[in-house]
């Protein structure tokens, strides 16, 4: 079989999920609907956020492995960029909802976390997270779309990190989280101020990441045809640049924190774990404090699915729609080695992601958006947790 | 030609025939809400307790008030202070004569206790718009994002209605027949009986069940239509009452777990019927934690200590 026609059978294949997804909405459209407000408009920013996630491979992990391993900066651009459109965003809804920002508010439902050593050390352990299961929670979740064999490990790793996460929490709150700060920028800086600090340092960003290796532009995918150059093929084969992606991803960001809650991947996760803890009656009867903090890694809903949960699903769907177009969805064999990597990454990251309440997006990219200093304290610590974990992956993953 | 002039007193005729408002009318209308929009005496304030619900939409023109900071006093167990009620009422940009319409998520329940605190603070034309949130969207009214803005006034509280608002120590003073009048437990029949202390999913704040001696059961939502959440004409609200014996000859103190469901249940009595009534805030979450006051406890249910 050439792959020219393995990848035009899946192209059809494509119709699949694209019907998954509108059964979905007819559903929730429906007497029978669960009660989550704006549900359809969560489901279909979630499959747009798959489709612009598998398209510009947004993958914080291998944006920062191209950048440390290869010098190539090109995949961090995206990172900023997704910053620097989340950031107006967010000032324009900022501005509306909460026109004086020095007053005893903090603006309704914004990813404000409390700062503090837990904080750098969640991170730490998801940028760990990340290189051993080579992804972060959000990218593994675009890749079930594309088949990745790895990733439902990694996910099922992440649920009992979470769990582990609830295990420890009342400990951490008393030792550190109960007085921690939560720093919100425009309280001390106003908005003009807080926006003009966060350009200042992605700007100086910029300049860092800019330096890459000169080498031609991202081309054509494997297995497709390089003198494609209709609509179709820009769209739905070629890969995207990382900065379009981040631009996509941090309108998508704005869209969803005005309409619904801010972005974010774990919430449903979050409340998943929290509920098999429960049931295995592991859960200390209370977890101090913790639904009191804003973040996507608290309080379980009432109902087992919510509307992080439309999100999620509606983001593997547009994965694997994308994915399957573009012929990419491809499992491929792993050693098993790697499954038990995955694993044991998937815990770190649900571990990091429970103690920093939230991830590379909710607390990351949600965070930064909202002037939140919790999330540049992330960011910091989770890019030295990746870079550490990549050397000792150098090192171990002989099987690479 | 017939002169401009002579169309002024006919205009203003019907610029005061849509915004004229009886005095006795405790509630308002959605609709009638959306027709003063732009009127100056009225104030609409959205009062809700879900973060978030105010900035993603509310009645154009409404105000915020947020019931976690703005109506309770954040540090001691108490309602906002007179001088914190100044400076809020000021920001809203009210004076004593202002219109306040108060509505919110949760079928008005926030909006009812800060109608209850507006009244103990003198402010007397306060409203609630009848159905709340949930019946402005259910009919498909216009919401907007737009800050609220107003010039803020120097609003000066000049009588403190204490007599709307009952302590501990009358409640226990009527439950022990030492003091004239009636009680109303408007939660659940279940926590009412003792078979619980809270609604699920509420935390048992409590550590005895039961109700305060001499109470009568009458949930608060069998006050309001449960279609629209509006509530019942005035004659059924007070058919609904007297059936229990509550029929204003006596003082009455309606209480719940917080305040807040007995804010609703007060509004109604006070506001629309007329009643001498006064909401006990500290409610069973004081009452039930409270050593040597008696109680009642229908369903048996005892303290096992675990």
């Amino acid at each position: 079989m050439t792959p020219r026609s393995s990848s035009s059978r899946q192209r059809w294949a494509a119709l699949l999920p694209v019907a998954a997804l509108a059964a979905g909405a007819l559903w929730l459209s429906g007497p029978s609907a669960p009660a989550i407000p704006d549900a359809l408009f969560v489901l279909a920013m979630g499959t747009a956020l798959g489709v612009v996630l598998q398209r510009s491979r947004f993958c914080f992990f291998c944006m920062l492995r191209d950048y440390f391993e290869e010098r190539d900066g090109r995949g961090l651009l995206g990172i900023l960029a997704a910053l620097a459109v989340g950031s107006l965003g967010y000032l324009v809804i900022f501005g509306a909802w909460l026109p004086d920002p020095s007053g005893r508010y903090l603006p309704a439902g914004a990813h404000i976390g409390p700062v503090s050593w837990v904080l750098a050390a969640g991170g730490l352990l998801f940028g760990w997270g990340m290189a051993l299961s080579g992804s972060c929670i959000s990218a593994h979740l675009y890749r079930l779309g594309e088949g990745s064999v790895l990733a439902p490990v990694a996910l099922l790793g992440t649920v009992a990190g979470f769990g582990l996460g609830f295990l420890l929490w009342n400990r951490l709150y008393l030792l550190a989280l109960h007085d921690a700060p939560t720093v919100w920028l425009p309280d001390h800086l106003g908005y003009g101020g807080s926006l003009g600090l966060q350009f200042l340092v992605l700007a100086g960003l910029f300049f860092l990441v800019r330096r890459r290796r000169p080498g031609p532009e991202a081309t054509v995918e494997p297995g497709t045809s390089p003198a494609g150059d209709s609509l179709f093929h820009r769209v739905f084969l070629r890969r995207w640049s990382a900065w379009v992606g981040g631009i996509a991803v941090g309108w998508l960001g704005t869209m969803l924190y005005l309409r619904v809650e801010p972005l974010g991947v774990t919430a449903q996760v979050g409340s998943l774990a929290r509920r098999a803890t429960d049931a295995a009656g592991l859960l200390p009867e209370r977890l101090n404090g913790l639904d009191g903090f804003p973040g996507c890694a608290t309080a379980v809903g009432e109902s087992l699915l919510r509307a992080n949960g439309l999100l999620v699903v509606g983001l593997v769907g547009g994965a694997f729609v994308a994915s399957l177009l573009a012929g990419q969805f491809q499992p491929e064999r792993k050693h098993p080695l790697a499954f038990a990597a995955a694993l044991l990454g998937g815990v770190l990251l649900g571990l990091g992601a429970m103690l920093s309440l939230g991830c590379t997006v909710g607390t990351l990219l949600s965070g930064i958006s909202a002037f939140a200093l919790s999330g540049w304290i992330f960011a910091a610590s989770m890019t030295l947790g990746v870079a550490t974990g990549l050397a000792l992956r150098r090192r171990l993953f002989f099987w690479d | 030609m017939i002169p401009m002039k002579s169309f002024l007193p006919l205009a203003a005729c019907a610029l005061l025939a849509s915004r004229a408002l009886a005095a006795e009318d405790a509630l308002v209308t959605t609709a009638w809400t959306e027709e003063n929009l732009n009127n100056d005496d009225v104030r609409v304030v959205e009062v809700s307790v879900e973060p978030g619900v105010y900035e993603r939409g509310h009645i154009p023109g409404a105000a915020h008030v947020r019931w976690h900071t703005d109506l309770v006093d954040t540090v001691r167990r108490d309602i906002v202070s007179r001088e914190e009620f100044e400076a809020l009422a000021s920001r809203l940009g009210i004076t004593p004569e202002t219109t306040v319409l108060l509505y919110g998520d949760k079928n008005n329940w926030f909006a009812a206790w800060a109608a209850w605190v507006f009244t103990l603070y003198g402010h007397d034309d306060v409203r609630l718009i009848d159905g709340g949130r949930g019946k402005w969207e259910a009919e498909g009214r216009p919401l907007s994002q737009r800050p609220f803005r107003a010039r803020p006034t120097e609003y000066e509280v000049t009588e403190v209605r204490e007599e709307l608002r009952a302590a501990l120590p009358e409640v226990v003073a009527v439950a022990e027949g030492d003091r004239e009048g009636q009680l109303v437990d408007i939660r659940s029949s279940d926590e009412y009986s003792g078979r619980i202390i809270a609604p699920a999913g509420v935390a048992e704040l409590a550590v005895r069940a039961g109700h305060v001696p001499g109470a009568v059961n009458v949930p608060w939502g069998r006050a309001v239509d449960p279609e629209t959440g509006t509530f019942l004409p005035e004659e059924e609200l007070r058919a609904l009452y007297a059936a229990e014996g509550i029929d204003g000859s006596e003082p009455v103190i309606t209480y719940c777990r917080i305040g807040e469901r007995s804010s609703h249940t007060w509004f109604a009595l006070h506001h629309l019927l007329g009643y001498d009534v006064a909401n006990y805030d500290g409610s069973w979450t004081e009452y039930g934690n409270s050593v040597g006051v008696p109680i009642e406890n229908p369903s048996g249910s005892v303290w096992t200590g675990q």
